[in-house]
């Protein structure tokens, strides 16, 4: 078999993927962006009006506090997230049943859907007879208004969402503990290293493409934060809570405007374009010449 | 061998696309909550309580006494527009739709919606039979783009046991405020004398209570809301009279301001505030509470329309209708739809024991609604009830902003002036942009 038969036998293999990829993906992707550069609404028409869409997005305080609100819960939840995720991971890394148990457990808010976590997380967190409200009174504090404080709402989109997260990378940071070598483990031992100093010095480093991946796919998920922002809260109080993608909802569905959403989607999709390859070059560079998982 | 097979899967797969009945399927969405678990199986519609349980039961009903027609229901969150429109967008749109009469010109404006009149006059309903109100919600140049199902607004539900205890009752009947003055004194007396809040209020991701305060007190003193379609002017005098009255409420304490629907719902029921301005919705499930021996409301409440503060005592007010969506449909399908009609007006009195007003003059004139329970005190709403211009469109967009700025207003996030200033704002630049 010649090696351009190989080429396109290969092509033929992929072909399937290539197709839906392209009809799926980047056909909505070119689309959108035509989009903008129209006014229209979701029925069809519309006037070209060049780059109109996108000067009157660098105009809107909405647009803009919704891209704000998106970066700070974004910077709440994927550290956070990161963290809880390795320490479960790390306490429930061992094969007993009870540990095999809770790693189901913390797993099993992974499944349900964003409605039934929002409302879960209502009757936590409403000041009146919320679960934590009760707590704070039956202490003789006043309860505090997670969803109606503007300084408040935006962490209890965060809570929300790592207790709902956390089980996808606890699995990836199990997968990544189970592949390192243990006789690292007995070296370290060997070398009288404290559990402290094992951590650091072995698991941590071991887990280093882990950790990216994680950090990554978390990143351009919580970018993208919808669900929790529009049933927890409905984008309030006074747009405390609204994100980007919020935004784009309210303005494609309710005002019917979707040249201008399309725009605010294309800006989206920069944004996120932007910070993952930062991440991508910027952890692409220390890790070069190192071996982690 | 292998073809037998084969023909034998593909008939499989073919059999099981087809419907698995004869019946002509009419698909209904509606809002007004899910309660499958509680009536999903009843027909008895006398005996259901609330929007969702009568809603439920009359579908119910209308599948059992039409065993030819199956309406399978899609039952999605309030109110859901957003959904509707991407329906259409799909140009995957259900059979009948509930939808508020404010909201019907934008469909019917790019043809999204088909004029109802052939099926009210084959369902043997002439236009002459329902309300003014009822007729004019649903009436787009000329041409009827519904089935007028209610006139529905705001309303004051009041816990008479926390008047009495307030020292608010006279004859037996709640004192209500007839000015912006009187409101704070008797706020104020209330809240020393029970030690809870006099209003309950919902401002937690629930825009359209707090836009239906001020667009019921700026008509009240007949300040044009949208002084052309495609303008909304709130700043105004009267507009931040408004906004810095309820706003001056709240940080006394006299209203309370971290409260969504459900929480604003259960304090009510349970007897943790004087008044829950929501709307006619609510009076089904409240008068049961009232009559329900040992609960907080048993013997305690009363409903009248949002009282006048100032100027004149009118009332924002909107309706629900089933509106046809646009699509293709076969001749059994719109005869269907047809029946569906006669048998929701027939059964309009049904309805009305939700709380809202029917949409149909007999109903509203008879003597079994008016022995219903609450409904000599909110009768008035049929006469001082104001809708918005029907020219003015994306209605939901708009109280959504207007709302929920005027929420911001309330508790003190901005003020009046900016609040509104930016509902201004943010309204006019989207209307601007109508095509």
């Amino acid at each position: 078999m010649t090696s351009a038969e190989r080429r396109w036998q290969g092509l033929l293999f992929v072909a399937p993927f290539l197709l839906l990829y392209l009809l799926i993906l980047i056909y909505p992707l070119l689309r959108g962006l035509w989009l903008s550069l129209y006014q229209v609404d979701l029925f069809g028409g519309g006037t070209f009006v060049g780059l109109a869409n996108y000067a009157r997005l660098a105009a809107d305080p909405v647009f803009g506090q919704s891209l704000i609100n998106t970066f700070l819960v974004t910077l709440m939840i994927v550290p956070l997230l990161t963290v809880v995720a390795l320490a479960l991971a790390l306490a429930l890394n061992r094969a007993t049943r009870s540990a095999a148990i809770l790693r189901g457990v913390f797993f099993s808010s992974a499944v349900l859907s964003v409605t039934i976590v929002t409302l879960i997380w209502r009757f936590i967190l409403a000041p009146d007879a919320g679960l934590l409200g009760e707590l704070w009174t039956a202490l003789g504090r006043e309860p505090l208004p997670f969803l109606s404080a503007p300084n408040l709402v935006l962490p209890a989109l965060a809570m929300t969402t790592i207790w709902w997260s956390v089980g996808f990378p606890m699995l990836l940071f199990l997968a990544g503990l189970q592949q390192i070598p243990q006789d690292m483990y007995e070296a370290a031992a060997l070398d009288r290293a404290s559990k402290w100093t094992t951590f650091w010095r072995v698991t941590l480093p071991s887990l280093r493409r882990t950790t990216i991946l994680v950090v990554m796919l978390q990143t351009a998920a919580q970018l993208q934060i919808f669900g929790q922002s529009q049933l927890l809260t409905a984008g309030g109080p006074s747009g405390a809570s609204r994100t980007a993608v919020l935004f784009l909802f309210e303005t494609a569905f309710g005002r019917w405007e979707l040249g201008y959403a399309s725009a605010a989607a294309e800006i989206l999709f920069l944004i996120i374009l932007a910070v993952t390859l930062t991440q991508y070059m910027l952890t692409g560079r220390v890790r070069a010449g190192e071996d982690g998982r | 061998m292998m073809r037998l097979l084969l023909a034998v899967l593909a008939a499989l797969a073919l059999g099981s696309c087809a419907q698995a009945d004869d019946k002509t399927h009419i698909y209904l969405q509606r809002f007004f909550g899910e309660c499958g678990a509680e009536y999903g199986g009843k027909t008895d519609v006398s005996k259901a309580e609330g929007e969702c349980g009568i809603v439920t039961a009359l579908v119910n009903k209308f599948n059992a006494e039409n065993p030819d027609v199956q309406v399978d229901v899609n039952v999605i969150a309030w109110p859901g527009y957003p959904q509707l429109t991407a329906q259409m967008a799909a140009r995957d749109p259900p059979d009948l739709v509930a939808m508020h009469t404010g909201v019907m010109a934008d469909y019917a404006a790019k043809g999204l919606l088909e004029p109802v009149g052939s099926y009210l006059s084959q369902a043997g309903i002439s236009p002459g039979a329902f309300t003014p109100a009822g007729r004019d919600g649903v009436s787009i140049k000329g041409q009827a783009y519904g089935l007028p199902w209610d006139t529905h607004g705001g309303l004051y539900h009041v816990n008479t046991l926390l008047f009495r205890q307030a020292g608010l009752i006279r004859g037996g009947e709640p004192i209500l405020p007839t000015s912006p003055e009187e409101f704070l004194a008797h706020a104020r007396q209330f809240r020393e004398r029970t030690g809870k809040p006099y209003l309950i209020q919902s401002l937690v991701g629930d825009p359209a209570g707090a836009a239906r305060t001020l667009y019921t007190y700026m008509m009240a003193q007949g300040a044009p809301i949208f002084p052309a379609p495609n303008r909304l002017r709130v700043n105004t005098p009267e507009g931040r009279k408004v906004a810095d009255f309820f706003r001056q409420l709240t940080a006394e304490g006299l209203g309370t301001s971290n409260m969504d629907t459900p929480a604003a719902i259960a304090a009510f029921m349970s007897g943790e505030g004087g008044i829950y301005p929501t709307g006619t919705w609510m009076i089904g499930q409240f008068q049961q509470e009232s009559v329900t021996p040992g609960r907080p409301l048993h013997n305690a409440y009363a409903v009248y329309p949002y009282p006048r503060l100032w100027g004149e005592h009118v009332e924002y007010v909107g309706g629900h209708a089933w509106a046809v969506p646009t699509r293709e449909r076969t001749a059994k399908q719109r005869e269907a739809i047809a029946r569906f009609f006669r048998f929701m007006a027939a059964h309009n009195y049904d309805w009305a024991r939700t709380g809202h007003l029917p949409a149909l003059a007999a109903v509203l004139a008879s003597e079994r609604f008016r022995a219903l329970p609450q409904r000599a005190n909110i009768a008035p709403l049929g006469s001082i009830g104001r809708a918005l211009p029907g020219t003015v469109q994306r209605q939901s967009a708009v109280e959504g902003i207007v709302g929920e700025e005027m929420s911001a207003a309330i508790t003190g996030q901005k003020s009046s002036a900016r609040a509104l200033a930016d509902a201004d704002r943010r309204v006019n630049e989207f209307l601007a942009e109508l095509q």
